[in-house]
């Protein structure tokens, strides 16, 4: 591009920098509209958009260098040197894209990454720094995200244990509407399951543990009903979800129990989902009609599984992006292209050319062949000189696709003509101001 | 022409199966499902155009025999599983329903042999003989269907269980939505069965003289409906899942059994299927 602004990454991600570097440069909600008022207040910055997630920082700016990217890292901590990685024009292009499609997530194919990128641009237009290119470039990257979900199966399967705990629930019991989900044992990845199956509609949600204010601190946190640890056989007989992470040697629900549990249920649907180590439910009771029992490690095996998987989609998905990339750039070179700005710079230079003629045709006699070349060239250099403004507005407007300035600009210079567009084109545009270029006698 | 028009119905059938079908193998492609749902309502309605004309063509007589009975019972079951996708909206039955329906109704493309009376006796044109017929075969429809829904049951069932969470793990619905689909299959198949059975114990009466006759398929059907009795009261009592598929699947391997081998034993042994020895005598 002539007017010398293109897209500047610099960031850092899970795959550069340690967790110790990323929370220090991490930022949300106001803090961040502030840090990209004060990016794009600098020189040299036209538009500014930051994306922050827990895995990855990454500030992108429309404008003439990445210096001001990294001086955005370096000022907020001088660790962030050396994690740094930095990218310019298509290239940092095809990563946002890449990033927004999940490619470059720590589990590819996660779906909260374009959420995060949305909102990334939502907070960069409220701070008023994402300008038409911004614009168009991270609706340009949506559209590839969404083409990647839907023409590839990059976000088919489970990427973690809670989700595929989540996904086998759902092909036993469907919804879980009118169900209740009991947590034994008061694990961190418990609650995460539990949280995630009330969301799949769970009416109620039982926490028992050994310690009853445990259990009772759990269940405030989880918006559940804490019940005593000695009830937990008629507690079994009425949860059709069952989770069981407490850090017992031994099985809690041997066979024995589970059996007499389904006779209470009259046969009933039950799942045990087993994320202690070592296992709490006796594997044997999957045995028993009905009971369904799954342990940390069946749950681990789908998620590898679905990794795997993701990894040979991600390969269609890298061709998908490729082509947007191609299509964002070619886009946005047939619209710099725009034919306005070559009509203005013909008619002036024909202008520039005749008037040397004329001028030469006078006294050219009188100037030697350096001295006709100096007239030829300050013609030429007035043009140039006087058109330069203009035609560094008319790009950047015809990159970021905006149709207003050409058309004026078309109107204002009475260029508009056959080929050019210009929508507020009187029709006597077109005759009226021809005569003005003509040179006073 | 009736023949015709059925065959254009079986076209039709084809369409919608290979959608479903094409559907169930890449579910990314929901508008499969919607073209596949489009296609067996039209297949529908031909082949109701196609009963239509061979009531024309037959005066009504081509019902009693085994071909008309398939036709017609085709036509049932796929009403039926079309009312199902709209209740239920599981698609992935479709492909399940769709490709038998069509098996089933290949060999009628075919057999043009008429197998049924010229002519039929005035004391069976009755409106109690329509309402038997009609019921009886709806009920053999539904539970055909349930012993489809069943073996998607028990498919889905072993991935479950087995850990496998393959391709069929994903396509397959809930285990307890087909449960679910699978009881009330049972139960709306065995009230439509009830009263195939009265209205049949009825006609038995009239042309016999007596509702009870032990005759083959007599005995047969009456098997079949406490088999089913059975099954909807056990679930009453917390038979469902596993054991309930296997049961639902096993009262139609008996309803089919019993189909089969009453027609071919030689005629005059069973009365049913269109022998109305019994009348002229």
């Amino acid at each position: 591009m002539n007017s010398g602004r293109e897209l500047h990454l610099v960031g850092l991600s899970h795959k550069s920098a340690p967790v110790a570097v990323r929370e220090k440069v991490a930022l949300g909600g106001d803090e961040l509209k502030e840090a990209l008022a004060a990016l794009a207040a600098r020189a040299g910055v036209g538009e500014a958009l930051v994306v922050s997630t827990c895995n990855r920082v990454e500030c992108y700016v429309y404008g003439e260098s990445l210096e001001e990217a990294r001086h955005f890292f370096l000022s907020r901590t001088a660790e962030a040197d050396g994690h740094l990685y930095e990218r310019s024009g298509r290239d940092a292009v095809r990563h946002l894209f890449r990033v927004a499609a999940s490619l470059d997530s720590m589990v590819v194919g996660e779906p909260q990454i374009l959420g995060q990128v949305k909102e990334a641009y939502g907070l960069a237009a409220a701070a008023q720094t994402a300008g038409t290119y911004v614009s168009r470039l991270c609706n340009r990257a949506f559209a590839t995200a969404k083409r990647v979900r839907s023409e590839t199966e990059i976000a088919r399967g489970a990427g973690s244990v809670s989700q595929v705990a989540v996904e086998l629930v759902e092909k036993i019991f469907g919804n879980l509407r009118g169900r209740a989900v009991l947590l034994v044992g008061a694990g961190k990845m418990g609650a995460l399951s539990a949280k995630a199956l009330r969301d799949l509609g769970a009416d109620r949600i039982l926490v028992t543990n050994r310690s009853p204010e445990r259990a009772r601190a759990l269940a405030a946190e989880i918006g559940g009903v804490a019940e005593p640890w000695e009830t937990l056989t008629s507690l079994l007989a009425l949860a059709d979800v069952v989770i069981v992470s407490t850090g017992a040697p031994t099985y809690v629900v041997t066979r024995d129990l589970a059996g007499q549990v389904m006779k209470a249920r009259r046969g009933r649907s039950i799942c045990f989902i087993d994320l202690a180590v070592p296992r709490n439910v006796d594997p044997a009771c999957g045995e028993i009609d009905n009971v369904y029992a799954y342990d940390i490690d069946d749950l681990q095996r789908v998620v590898t599984q679905t990794h795997a998987a993701r990894a040979e989609e991600a390969i269609r998905a890298e061709a998908i992006v490729e082509a947007e990339v191609m299509a964002f750039a070619q886009e946005r070179e047939a619209r710099a292209a725009l034919p306005v700005l070559a009509e203005l710079r013909r008619r002036a230079e024909q202008i520039a050319r005749a008037e040397a003629e004329r001028t030469l045709s006078h006294v050219g006699g009188k100037l030697d062949e350096k001295g006709r070349r100096s007239v030829e060239a300050m013609a030429q250099a007035i043009v140039n000189k006087l058109l330069h403004g203009p035609t560094a507005r008319l790009k950047e407007a015809a990159a970021s696709g905006d149709s207003d300035l050409p058309g004026a600009a078309a109107e204002l210079f009475g260029v508009g003509d056959e080929e050019t567009h210009s929508p507020r084109r009187r029709p006597d545009a077109d005759t009226g101001p021809d005569a003005h270029p003509e040179p006073r006698r | 022409m009736s023949l015709l028009v059925l065959r254009i119905a079986a076209l039709f059938y084809a369409g919608a199966a290979a959608a479903y079908v094409l559907y169930f193998a890449r579910p990314r492609h929901a508008a499969l499902a919607t073209v596949g749902q489009w296609l067996l309502t039209a297949a529908w309605v031909v082949h109701a155009a196609a009963i239509g004309l061979g009531c024309r063509e037959y005066g009504g007589a081509e019902f009693f025999g085994l071909r008309g009975g398939l036709v017609f019972m085709v036509w049932l079951g796929a009403g039926a599983s079309l009312v199902v996708q709209r209740l239920y909206r599981i698609p992935s039955i479709g492909a399940f329903i769709t490709p038998l329906v069509l098996v089933v109704l290949l060999p009628t493309l075919f057999l043009v042999k008429p197998d049924f009376p010229e002519v039929l006796p005035e004391e069976v044109r009755r409106p109690m003989l329509t309402v038997h017929i009609v019921t009886a075969l709806l009920g053999v429809a539904l539970f055909a269907i349930a012993s489809l829904v069943a073996v998607m049951y028990l498919l889905q069932e072993r991935e479950v269980k087995g850990k496998r969470f393959g391709a069929l793990f994903s396509r397959l619905p809930s285990l307890a939505a087909l449960d679910q689909l699978n009881q009330r299959l049972v139960r709306s198949g065995f009230v439509v069965y009830t009263v195939a059975l009265l209205t049949g114990s009825g006609m038995a009466k009239v042309v016999w003289k007596s509702a009870w006759q032990w005759d083959p398929q007599q005995v047969s059907s009456l098997v079949i409906w406490l088999l089913y009795a059975a099954m909807v009261q056990l679930r009453h009592t917390g038979w469902h899942g596993r054991r309930f598929a296997f049961l639902t699947i096993t009262g139609f391997a008996l309803v089919l059994g019993s189909m089969v081998t009453l027609n071919v034993l030689p005629a005059g042994f069973t009365r049913h299927g269109g022998d109305f020895s019994g009348v002229r005598k």
